[in-house]
């Protein structure tokens, strides 16, 4: 049985006419690392908030369907036992401080001290998260004084370290750097690996392509597309909705159009594209041809 | 940005090594003494005698004395000045000063209350630079007072600063859109109307997401805490702590015992 099994979920905020979730049905494995891609208001937030127990314990409004994590069903449990189970962060790093704490040691034992986990454990399992993340330099500093890339990361390891079976992870690296993108990732991959389950919105389709198991499109609060990275990200359905489609993608389509791209499927990655377009020797030739000098002939 | 939100100085003394409950305790001791004593000296001994000793012990002269100078000293002096002038007094006038009589009686409780005022905000003051703020919330919690109560009032002194912080943001921007925040007192009071619709919504916004925050890492968990913090409670501090209330039911006693008399 799936670890996640969203049944035809359905959720209307309070106060709101329209749905912002429809209709979602989803079954996520353990050790699966899903991404979400979509438009803004397609409700990605949402789908994580309903994943994280939030909808409907935090936000009121109409839910309807059935949401089951590990067997439980949210609308039964508490929300102190579901985060247990799924552990979320999302966007804005400064509102994930606690500001409880002077430390970013202290910081990341604050969800430890408060599930009771004994001090030595908790000493163990925060240098151990940290180490994972890379952050172990910034242990003493105050998590206030960090930048955003760098309270993000605290953020995500505050999580890390109550070692939820699901991690629910809305837009991660939005304030980072391009290794500090690629260290997230490769840890949130290793974390999968180790059999956590991950859910996570994100806009860098290539880094999806690269480590994602699976890509699940959102649109206007229904799935439009669920299946592997490469075919999902590529799909022609995608277009005109506001979807971020990987350069590499764009310039592959244009190139079919003028018979230059032969291969079946569309690129995502640097590597998908090269690999395609040396399949296209004439195309080598025409390239060099433009680049010599023009009066070379004369 | 600030590095530095709480006004805790880390030294290494006797003091800071303290409980927090027993610094607490002797706060509210020095403060009770001084405001029930039923002799007018026991604030003027207990300034050089306990106040000015627990500072050099405590190594944070350099930070009291700063303290002292810009908040303590203008403060008691205000007092002294307004009680020496106003208390009426049935007793010889000793000068006047344009309509006020200042009478002897007037300068002498005037003195009193402006050093029982000293001695409460030194001892507040000597608590604050030697307690670390989440040890004492930690040490409370442990003691089993409410861990929202004391949520609040770490998070408050932590997040002033932050708003702060962000004041200056949105003026900033208000600025740079061509706003003019100089000129007239009056004219700065009314840059503030337009700055306060961001900064409270604005941060009912964040009080939302926090919330969310805290609670995905088990806030309300009805788990019985764990605290990373250790803090020493020494046969010391129990002794200290013992001693100082014994103190404060003698003062009482005796207050109580004169004025019945």
């Amino acid at each position: 049985m799936a670890l996640i099994e969203l049944k035809n979920v359905t959720y209307k905020y309070p106060l709101t006419i329209s749905p912002v979730l429809q209709n979602i049905n989803l079954q996520v494995n353990e050790g699966e690392f899903v991404a979400v891609i979509g438009p803004n208001g397609a409700g990605k937030s949402t789908l994580c908030y309903t994943l994280a127990g939030f909808v409907p314990h935090f936000f009121k409004g109409e839910l309807t369907g059935g949401v089951e994590v590990a067997g439980m069903e949210s609308s039964k449990s508490h929300l102190h036992e579901w985060v247990l189970n799924v552990g979320l962060a999302f966007q804005n790093p400064f509102n994930q401080i606690s500001g409880a704490k002077y430390t970013v040691f202290e910081e990341l034992a604050f969800g430890l001290e408060n599930i009771g986990i004994p001090r030595e454990e908790m000493i163990t399992r925060v240098n151990d998260a940290m180490k994972l993340t890379g952050i172990s330099e910034l242990a003493d500093r105050s998590p206030y004084s960090l930048s955003g890339g760098q309270q993000q990361r605290v953020a995500l390891t505050s999580i890390l370290v109550m070692q939820p079976k699901v991690l629910v992870l809305d837009e991660p690296t939005s304030q980072m750097d391009p290794i500090g993108t690629r260290e997230v990732f490769s840890v949130i991959r290793t974390m999968a690996e180790r059999g956590m389950t991950v859910i996570m919105v994100e806009h860098k389709v290539e880094w999806i392509a690269n480590f994602a198991d699976r890509v699940l499109a959102l649109y206007e609060g229904s799935v439009l597309l669920d299946g592997k990275p490469q075919e999902v990200l590529t799909s022609d359905l995608l277009l005109d909705k506001g979807f971020g489609v990987s350069r590499y993608t764009s310039v592959a389509r244009q190139a079919r159009k003028m018979g230059l791209w032969k291969n079946d499927s569309l690129p995502v990655t640097l590597e998908e594209a090269v690999q395609g377009f040396s399949l296209t020797p004439s195309l080598l030739r025409q390239a060099q041809d433009s680049a010599s000098p023009k009066g070379r002939g004369e | 940005m600030h590095e530095r939100l709480s006004f805790y100085i880390k030294r290494d003394s006797l003091l800071h090594r303290l409980n927090p409950l027993t610094k607490m305790t002797l706060v509210f001791s020095l403060v009770l003494i001084a405001f029930l004593s039923p002799y007018y000296w026991t604030p003027e001994l207990i300034l050089p005698l306990v106040i000015l000793p627990l500072v050099i012990l405590a190594k944070i002269s350099k930070e009291y004395g700063l303290t002292t100078l810009r908040l303590i000293l203008p403060t008691a002096g205000v007092l002294f000045i307004m009680q020496a002038l106003f208390l009426p007094g049935e007793s010889q006038v000793l000068f006047e000063i344009w309509r006020f009589d200042v009478t002897q009686a007037s300068l002498e409780s005037a003195l009193t209350n402006a050093t029982r005022i000293v001695v409460m905000v030194s001892s507040f003051t000597i608590f604050l630079l030697t307690t670390h703020p989440s040890e004492m919330m930690s040490d409370l919690t442990h003691r089993g007072i409410p861990p929202q109560f004391a949520y609040v009032v770490i998070s408050a002194l932590q997040i002033l600063p932050q708003m702060q912080a962000k004041a200056q943001t949105i003026i900033s921007a208000q600025r740079s859109r061509g706003l003019e925040t100089e000129g007239s007192y009056l004219k700065r009071i009314g840059v503030l109307v337009p700055l306060v619709g961001p900064l409270v919504f604005g941060s009912l916004v964040e009080v939302e997401e926090r919330a969310i925050a805290i609670e995905a890492r088990g806030f309300t968990s009805p788990h019985p805490k764990t605290f990373l913090r250790q803090i020493p409670d020494t046969k010391f501090d129990r002794i200290t702590r013992t001693v100082l209330i014994a103190l404060i039911m003698i003062t009482l006693g005796l207050k109580i015992w004169l004025s019945l008399n």
